[in-house]
């Protein structure tokens, strides 16, 4: 007992000792938000995992100028407005130099608030609710799609390919899904009929009986704007219901997890994706060797956070993180290829939408059709 | 009509589950009036247990050829797995704290369910693990109405367990000890029934039936994660007390109300709202019968 107090006491000296030695160092702080709990986890540590990514391979070159170490604090953001508000305000009070994050558009919306104020800027990598950007944020800047570009492009998708008549929509009733499926109902404008628009809660686990429900009008497709998790099983229980209509989803789905999961059930199923760059771009591939290589396959977001922390990155390394104004300027002014897409922001900070419709076949994501040209590819 | 049978049977399959899960809540409130918070990762647990075996037999070959024995050993493993994890839950959080106020063993009982779906997360990764498959598809068509091998199993599993669960209570000697200490703990230890035998054996039994429980809902919906135990687990418990918390048999009609209402309000009312639907009735029932239906018989089944 006694060597245990002499041993704490040792360590609280030491750990004393070494932190006037820390601080002297200039330290660059660089914060995340993403659900990395719950039910979320999956989405939410492809994000920190990507922004480690970014940190490590910067780390190899050497760093970022001016500064000596790169201290990196995700924060779990749990898909939810109030804790991401929270994760906000920690973010906040360690004084990071900009923030990557976060997943749930319900939960980047609330927390850009608290970040705004305090002129931190903020790259969210996965958010797509067009609220995100549209409310005039200066430090507010977003690497994925847009919702009123990808329901657009699903909405051209089924009306001009599929052809179809009627579709279901189930959303979870979050910001995003929800947003996504009224701009979905708008987009298709009556050219195809909503025969049901159906809610879930998030987490739910048994969709029998609002499948039965969507079975019995026998729509042409199911649109199905969820998350990762419910989708997958979603798709699994809508064909061993015996539902004839054709699975389409949206990028939160779309993971592959739902290869996994969903298996045979998911074949078939259409998605829209921001369009997967080639691989044999340099930048694509020395990102895909760095990540597989420690975390193993990307999932859906991972390469939209490291392109996300490579942006904040190289913008501190041209302006240093004093001046939030100056740091804003240098992101806005960002043109680079990352390994999701070429990344350039226009003055709302938004970086523009590929999606493209891609298809599920043999057990992979391949891609389909060209919303742009209306041409398969 | 179609569609409403189908409903009946969506609503027994969920119903069941519920029933299994509400089983384990009921017993060990009889018993030591304590709520098992961390009952519900038990179930999470024996999901996971269930999905390691699997794999580990499909990847060997073995259950192509035998998929019955493998399911069965995997049934087997999950609840001797999470019987010990019972074992281990009571003689770390609950025994020290027999004596102490029901607050602290009620707060301890949360405590070990965070740490238990935590440590899950920690151990067995943040993204769902897929059941192997050909358990999950096949299935036959009634008329209009669909029913898988799946929904079978569960029903049938469910309505065995449950039947053997009431012989045991009510016709061996262990089920009297267990009885004669939910209703009077001091009088039968009096008598020389060994109480924290007697109790360690109800937490056993309701931890097999919600490993059980755990297997069934990854074969029926294709994969387990860390945080599934919650959700039912709540839907459980509000299952145990409808049907008169400590009462078997209400916990199985407790839990086949609740199932049946969240099905039918999702494929009449409105999905959205099919859980506040579940709590409606529960409140309702609470109302007018506040020791839930079966509640006022509770002399003999209790436990």
């Amino acid at each position: 007992m006694k060597s245990l107090r002499v041993l704490l006491i040792m360590m609280v000296v030491c750990g004393l000792a070494a932190y006037p030695g820390l601080a002297a160092a200039k330290t660059l702080k660089i914060g995340s938000m993403s659900p990395l709990t719950g039910q979320y986890a999956a989405d939410g540590n492809d994000i920190r995992q990507g922004v480690e990514t970014a940190i490590a391979m910067w780390e190899k070159k050497g760093g970022v100028p001016g500064y000596d170490k790169i201290k990196y604090y995700p924060q779990d953001s749990a898909c939810d407005g109030k804790q991401a508000v929270s994760s906000a305000n920690k973010l906040v009070n360690l004084e990071v130099a900009g923030v990557i994050g976060a997943y749930c558009s319900s939960a980047t919306i609330p927390a850009s608030d608290v970040l705004n104020d305090a002129k931190i800027v903020m790259l969210t990598p996965a958010s797509t609710n067009e609220k995100v950007t549209e409310r005039g944020f200066k430090y507010m800047f977003r690497v994925c799609g847009r919702d009123d570009d990808q329901s657009k492009a699903a909405a051209k998708f089924l009306i001009n390919r599929l052809k179809i008549k009627t579709v279901a929509i189930v959303d979870d009733k979050t910001t995003y899904t929800q947003g996504l499926a009224d701009n979905l109902e708008k987009a298709l404008g009556g050219k195809v009929k909503v025969v049901a628009r159906e809610h879930i809660n998030q987490g739910d686990k048994d969709f029998s009986g609002v499948l039965t429900k969507i079975k019995a009008l026998d729509p042409d497709v199911l649109y199905m704007s969820l998350y990762n998790p419910e989708g997958n099983l979603m798709a699994i229980q809508a064909k061993r219901l015996g539902l004839r209509a054709t699975l389409m989803s949206e990028d939160a789905v779309y993971h592959p997890n739902y290869l996994k999961i969903a298996k045979e059930a998911g074949e078939g199923t259409y998605f829209t994706f921001g369009q997967p760059p080639s691989k044999s771009i340099p930048e694509v591939k020395a990102f895909l060797d760095a990540y597989t290589a420690k975390y193993g396959e990307p999932g859906s977001y991972s390469s939209y956070a490291y392109d996300a922390a490579n942006i904040l990155l190289s913008a501190i390394a041209k302006v240093g993180a004093d001046d939030p104004d100056k740091l804003a300027e240098a992101i806005r002014a960002t043109k680079m290829q990352g390994a999701s897409k070429f990344i350039t922001f226009d003055e709302k900070g938004d970086s523009g939408s590929t999606y493209k419709v891609l298809v599920v076949k043999g057990g992979k994501f391949v891609p389909f059709w060209d919303p742009e040209t209306g041409k398969d590819f | 009509m179609d569609v409403f049978l189908q409903q009946v049977v969506n609503g027994l399959t969920l119903g069941s589950i519920y029933a299994l899960i509400a089983l384990g809540y009921t017993m060990v409130y009889g018993i030591i009036q304590l709520i098992n918070f961390a009952h519900g990762e038990i179930f999470a647990a024996g999901g996971y247990l269930g999905v390691i075996t699997l794999s580990f037999l499909q990847a060997r070959g073995v259950l192509e050829h035998h998929p019955i024995l493998g399911l069965a050993l995997a049934f087997f493993l999950a609840m001797v797995y999470c019987a010990f994890m019972a074992v281990a839950l009571e003689r770390i959080a609950y025994r020290p704290l027999r004596g102490a106020s029901r607050l602290s063993l009620l707060l301890s009982a949360l405590g070990m369910s965070i740490f238990f779906s935590n440590g899950m997360m920690l151990c067995q990764g943040v993204y769902d693990k897929a059941y192997p498959h050909f358990f999950v598809s096949g299935g036959f068509h009634l008329g209009g109405v669909v029913i898988t091998q799946m929904q079978i199993f569960i029903m049938v599993g469910s309505i065995l367990l449950m039947v053997a669960l009431n012989l045991f209570v009510n016709r061996t000697r262990l089920g009297k000890a267990m009885r004669s200490t939910a209703q009077d703990r001091v009088m039968s230890a009096i008598l020389g029934i060994n109480a924290d035998k007697t109790i360690v054996t109800t937490f056993v039994i309701g931890a097999s039936l919600a490993a059980a429980a755990g297997v069934m809902v990854g074969l029926y919906y294709g994969s387990v994660r860390f945080d599934m135990g919650f959700i039912p687990g709540i839907k459980a418990f509000a299952a145990a007390v409808l049907g008169g918390i400590g009462n078997l048999t209400g916990a199985m009609l407790g839990g086949m109300i609740i199932g049946m209402v969240e099905i039918f309000a999702a494929g009449y009312l409105a999905s959205e709202y099919k859980d506040v639907f579940a709590f409606v009735i529960l409140i309702l029932v609470l109302y007018f019968r506040p020791t839930g239906i079966m509640g006022m018989q509770v002399d003999d089944t209790r436990v």
